[in-house]
């Protein structure tokens, strides 16, 4: 069992709503203002990429490698956080 | 050479584009191809470029490279030139199923083609997608595999920590007392001694399964106790190097059998020895005046070998350690005599209900005192003290007829 964060289960236990994009887990500030540079600024956008990738994993994690530089263990983070958000609420 | 200058299928579209408009050639429609910019590229700028050659040469060249050219455009298509649906159409090829290729997507999918056609053309194509896929996990497997090698080394280590833990409390107990080392020492080191003892009385050549055990124990006391005795006494340290390991006890195999033969070994020396068993209390309780290893001599129980050399038998060891088996069977032979206990009871138990049925069955108390008689009759010592009680009940029974 992979241990998550508090900021994962926070994420992963409501609509996402309105929330920054620096609500997800492994997105932190730097993360997450590189992401608002390239226009993602809310969570939800971020998840709009995610379901463009069709929910690909490995893809959305080079993505957002490419996009906001984030390291393997961080887009890791993030597109399982996404990943089981969309599995609950989606 | 103008194909070996600039080769069209690897310029890029936008590049051709700009060439065939530099050659003034009619550019073709906006969503064309590559191959179709490449055509032209060759058609008419190497046309041009041919004029200095001789142009069956050039033509033949020409085609020919033109027919590789195509063949090579279907395989290394560079991803940033096709459009869209190429990109997907290029992709799918690969065995990757993309999502809708949109401004934000083409980017990663363009990403993805590339790492599909790199490793194509040398290895297999799903060993190109795991390549992909576990690429960024590389960090994650290396670390898993560190982790789990760490995690054997960190078992072995354990293991060996553990060893030398009960070694060392070997070490550390064995100095201090004897019969608390006993009880302290682990559970594996006592069964070891105890098979020690067993081993030791079926037959004292230096078995293996002692140096097994001996191994089991702390080395290092023995070694330090070596050191110690080194300058001592020889038959001192005999007893205890048997239980050393092999190359202790090749070291000290000589005087071993030397000294195990011999009788000399004085009573006093077994004494020690076997006081210095920490293995039960009887030792202490046969022994009570060997002093604690004065010397530091740590020796194992041991059983001589009976009437060897014209040594007599002067030790009387406890039996072998229970196996299940005699446990069971002492447990069985216990129940033994509380059986006869629990006959006795059930045969006063039966004699009583039967009193009492009868009590209630007859009204009268003819038959009933005569039962009681029979019974009197039959079993004077159990009854005995029925009798009063019978007795007694029968006129209050009487009173109350």
């Amino acid at each position: 069992m992979s241990t998550t964060s508090q900021k994962h289960r926070d994420f992963v236990g409501e609509p996402m709503g309105d929330k920054p994009v620096t609500a997800l887990s492994g997105i932190g500030e730097i993360l997450g203002k590189k992401l608002e540079q390239q226009g993602f600024d809310k969570a939800f956008v971020v998840l709009g990429q995610f379901l463009l990738l069709k929910k690909d994993s490995e893809i959305f994690v080079e993505w957002l490698k490419d996009a906001s530089g984030a390291n393997s263990r961080q887009a890791g983070s993030c597109a399982q956080c996404l990943r089981e958000w969309c599995d609950s609420f989606l | 050479m103008p194909l070996f200058e600039e080769d069209p299928a690897h310029l890029s579209k936008s590049r051709l584009k700009s060439d065939l408009v530099a050659h003034s050639v009619a550019l073709p429609p906006a969503q064309s191809k590559k191959d179709v910019y490449v055509e032209l590229h060759l058609k008419h700028i190497d046309q041009k470029n041919a004029a200095d050659f001789s142009s069956d040469e050039e033509d033949q060249v020409r085609d020919v490279a033109d027919k590789e050219e195509d063949a090579e455009d279907a395989e290394i298509p560079d991803p940033s030139g096709l459009t869209d649906d190429d990109l997907k159409a290029a992709l799918l090829e690969h065995g990757f199923k993309a999502g809708p290729i949109v401004a934000s997507t083409r980017a990663v999918y363009e990403k993805k083609l590339r790492k599909l056609l790199q490793p194509d053309g040398q290895d297999h194509l799903n060993g190109a997608e795991k390549g992909v896929v576990y690429s960024d996990s590389e960090e994650e497997d290396e670390e898993e595999e560190e982790g789990s090698q760490g995690a054997k080394e960190e078992t072995v280590e354990r293991s060996d920590q553990t060893q030398q833990e009960s070694s060392q409390n070997g070490d550390f107990f064995y100095p201090q007392c004897f019969l608390p080392s006993s009880r302290l020492v682990p559970s594996g080191s006592q069964s070891v001694m105890s098979n020690g003892c067993s081993f030791s009385s079926q037959a004292f050549s230096i078995t293996q399964m002692v140096e097994e055990m001996e191994s089991r124990r702390s080395l290092s006391v023995s070694t330090d106790t070596e050191r110690e005795l080194n300058g001592s006494n020889v038959q001192e340290h005999w007893s205890r190097s048997n239980r050393l390991d092999m190359p202790i006890v090749d070291k000290h195999s000589m005087k071993n059998q030397s000294l195990y033969y011999t009788p000399k070994a004085s009573p006093y020396k077994w004494g020690m020895k076997l006081s210095q068993e920490p293995v039960k209390d009887t030792f202490k309780d046969m022994f009570p005046d060997t002093q604690a290893t004065p010397t530091g001599i740590h020796a194992t129980r041991r059983k001589p070998i009976k009437g060897a050399a014209g040594r007599p038998i002067q030790y009387v060891y406890p039996d072998t350690p229970a196996s299940p088996t005699t446990q069971e069977r002492r447990a069985v032979e216990r129940r033994l005599v509380p059986i006869q206990i629990q006959i006795l009871v059930f045969l006063i138990v039966v004699v009583l209900l039967y009193l009492i049925y009868a009590c209630v069955e007859d009204n009268s108390f003819s038959p009933f005192v005569a039962l009681l008689e029979s019974l009197n009759q039959g079993s004077d010592g159990e009854e005995g003290l029925l009798l009063p009680a019978e007795t007694q009940d029968t006129p209050a029974l009487s009173g109350q007829e």
